[in-house]
């Protein structure tokens, strides 16, 4: 893994993202906008679910209010975290927090799209109240997004934050 | 107390301290600080788009703003102590930076385009809550606060990259670089 990284930050296409001043700090602000997108879009529908936001409207509203932002917004957060990743992969490679996200991400897309998916047929077979399973599944949800975000966060600091298990020791 | 010597104050005290010494702090705090600060511009971004007539003008927008506010308040007010823990620790480095005096800026321009928009056109919203097209005066406060809190995230990256090392170099300084 790290000799592909090694290799992929001496290509052409690693060189020319990192050699334009402004293109790593836009590719990363534009992924902090996204976050504020995604996190809120999940965190409106699992307020819905809740039953402490947007109750004058239905789940079935609600979700598809914000399931395109929440999309879309992972979709773009995936190509600039690509260009990223190609921009600098030994550092994102080297850190215990970047392959922590990818797997918190990868579990955060599934659950979000089976959640979805059950919620929708839960709420048109009881639509006033969702069980405890469902509130539980969008608690999580939040806690794995917020986890996502601090681990990205930690990518930057990642021998800090892990100290002796930090694959850069 | 001149300002330089309030800043050295700042950066001296107990908690700028800690943030300097902790190990996890900084990674913490920061982390936090961009997690509230990305809550603050979602959350503003549905009222704004609602302002703009998104996606329709079915929802009121006293129930939008009610609902919404409380949590970018919320977030707000997290994001700035995070951010007055992360300036007090290096409050010399930040006060000189010009990234992070622009962000001050689009801070407070954000904080007057709402003070403004609640002081004047909200006044009227009964006549516009729903259904009904929003004033023009609101969809331009709308519209100005999504530019403004953009803004705000663009520069806060750039400080990022920037802080520490945008300082002039005093006139008549020699420097001699031995290899």
């Amino acid at each position: 893994m790290h000799g592909f990284a090694a290799w992929l930050q001496g290509t052409p296409a690693s060189n020319a993202i990192k050699t334009v001043s402004w293109l790593v700090p836009l590719l990363q602000s534009l992924h902090i906008l996204t976050i504020g997108v995604v996190f809120v879009s999940s965190l409106m529908v699992a307020l819905r679910v809740l039953g402490l936001m947007r109750t004058d409207e239905s789940f079935e509203a609600v979700w598809s209010r914000f399931a395109p932002w929440i999309w879309w917004g992972l979709g773009l957060m995936a190509a600039t975290g690509l260009i990223l990743v190609v921009a600098e992969p030994v550092r994102e490679f080297s850190t215990l927090s970047f392959w922590m996200k990818m797997l918190l991400v990868a579990s955060g897309v599934t659950s979000t799209a089976l959640y979805g998916r059950s919620l929708r047929v839960a709420a048109r077979l009881a639509p006033v109240q969702f069980s405890v399973g469902a509130k539980t599944a969008s608690v999580l949800i939040i806690v794995l997004w917020l986890a996502v975000i601090f681990l990205g966060r930690a990518i930057a600091y990642d021998r800090e934050v892990w100290g002796s298990l930090s694959l850069r020791t | 107390m001149d300002l330089p010597s309030l800043i050295e104050t700042i950066q001296a005290c107990a908690p700028a301290v800690w943030m300097r010494t902790s190990v996890k702090a900084m990674p913490i705090v920061e982390a936090i600080h961009v997690l509230a600060g990305a809550t603050v511009f979602g959350t503003i971004l549905i009222v704004d788009l609602r302002l703009l007539g998104f996606p329709d003008a079915r929802r009121s927008v006293t129930r939008v703003c009610q609902e919404m506010l409380r949590l970018t308040w919320g977030a707000f007010f997290v994001s700035l102590t995070a951010g007055l823990l992360m300036f007090a620790a290096n409050a010399h480095t930040y006060y000189g930076n010009t990234a992070f005096r622009l962000k001050m800026l689009a801070l407070l321009g954000a904080g007057v385009n709402m003070a403004i928009f609640h002081g004047t056109t909200f006044r009227s919203v009964r006549a516009w809550d729903r259904s009904v097209p929003v004033p023009l005066a609101g969809r331009l406060a709308g519209a100005t606060s999504i530019l403004l809190w953009v803004s705000v995230i663009f520069l806060a990256r750039w400080i990022g990259f920037t802080k520490g090392y945008d300082f002039k170099i005093p006139a008549n300084t020699h420097i001699d670089f031995q290899f």
